[in-house]
């Protein structure tokens, strides 16, 4: 009985934080920075479901630009400039980007154009 | 209206037939394969061997940067293929990545030793800032430089598709 006892208390102690913010607000920013970039290694999986050795490193250098009063901005676009634009779930809207942002509306107005003429025919 | 109906039945397979034309015949030779160019990142780090202080400075030339362990098995396959480019004097600088000095030691001892200098990166830390995901990755590095990278095993048909139109282009290693 001791014996669990002690081994259910060793479990309690040693669970502190992985990651050390000075804010709560610093650490809702490191977890929706997590969800949102891509795991380096993984084909779809984000950098808070990975433990992958190259996320974890990732996680804990993230956690401490965070620290460094880093922008967000900055932070995904080290992360970019290190693993690629697919890094990042949602694509920068840029000279290579374009088409994809643009295309639904693109779509959108074809359609609606072919629409109205449709109709007055 | 059926003329229009038709004509875009017609551009919808067309518009994808391009789409997959321009798509399949991308000029990358390579999966893994990467032409970005970037300075090598600021470090300051142990060697394997001495536990002496390396950085930036110590890194001058033509070299290639290799990243290895002794528990990554894909690096021992690689490895007979480095033993071959130290043979012909190209230099190559390890880097040591999450791995115990001891074992990495060993396992040279054991295969041979390819490279000029290994950086002892046990956190990993340099191996980020080059964007390294595992092990084995091979960097093509001029005047500071890197101008290739490749993810995975190199050999004979690596080196000549990814490395030596960049080499040739370069007029690296002379």
């Amino acid at each position: 009985m001791k014996f669990i006892l002690i081994i259910l208390f060793s479990i309690n102690l040693s669970s502190g934080t992985l990651y050390e913010f000075s804010s709560d607000e610093d650490e809702k920013r490191f977890n929706s920075l997590v969800k949102d970039i891509r795991c380096p290694k993984c084909t779809a999986g984000s950098l808070a479901s990975s433990n992958a050795p190259v996320s974890e490193d990732l996680k804990i250098k993230i956690a401490e630009m965070i620290n460094q009063k880093k922008s967000d901005e900055e932070i995904k676009s080290y992360v970019v400039s290190r693993f690629g634009t697919d890094s990042l779930y949602e694509p920068e809207f840029n000279k290579n980007t374009y088409i994809l942002w643009l295309s639904p509306f693109i779509f959108l107005l074809i359609s609606l154009t072919i629409f109205l003429f449709r109709k007055r025919a | 209206m059926k003329i229009l109906l038709k004509i875009t039945v017609l551009l919808i397979p067309i518009i994808f037939i391009f789409m997959f034309f321009f798509l399949l015949t991308e000029k990358k030779p390579y999966p893994g394969a990467d032409y970005k160019e970037f300075p090598i990142p600021n470090f300051n780090l142990e060697s394997l061997y001495e536990s002496e202080p390396l950085t930036n400075v110590d890194l001058r030339g033509d070299y290639i940067i290799n990243i290895w362990a002794s528990w990554c098995i894909t690096c021992r396959i690689e490895h007979p293929y480095l033993m071959n480019l130290k043979n012909k004097r190209i230099p190559i600088i390890g880097i040591n990545y999450k791995d115990e000095r001891y074992d990495a030691i060993e396992w040279l001892g054991r295969y041979g030793d390819p490279y000029d200098k290994i950086i002892y990166d046990f956190k990993g830390l340099l191996a980020l800032d080059l964007g390294v995901t595992g092990a084995p990755e091979t960097f093509l590095v001029h005047d500071g430089v890197i101008v290739a990278h490749y993810q995975g095993e190199i050999n004979n048909s690596i080196w000549s598709d990814v490395f030596d139109p960049i080499i040739k282009e370069k007029e690296m290693f002379k």
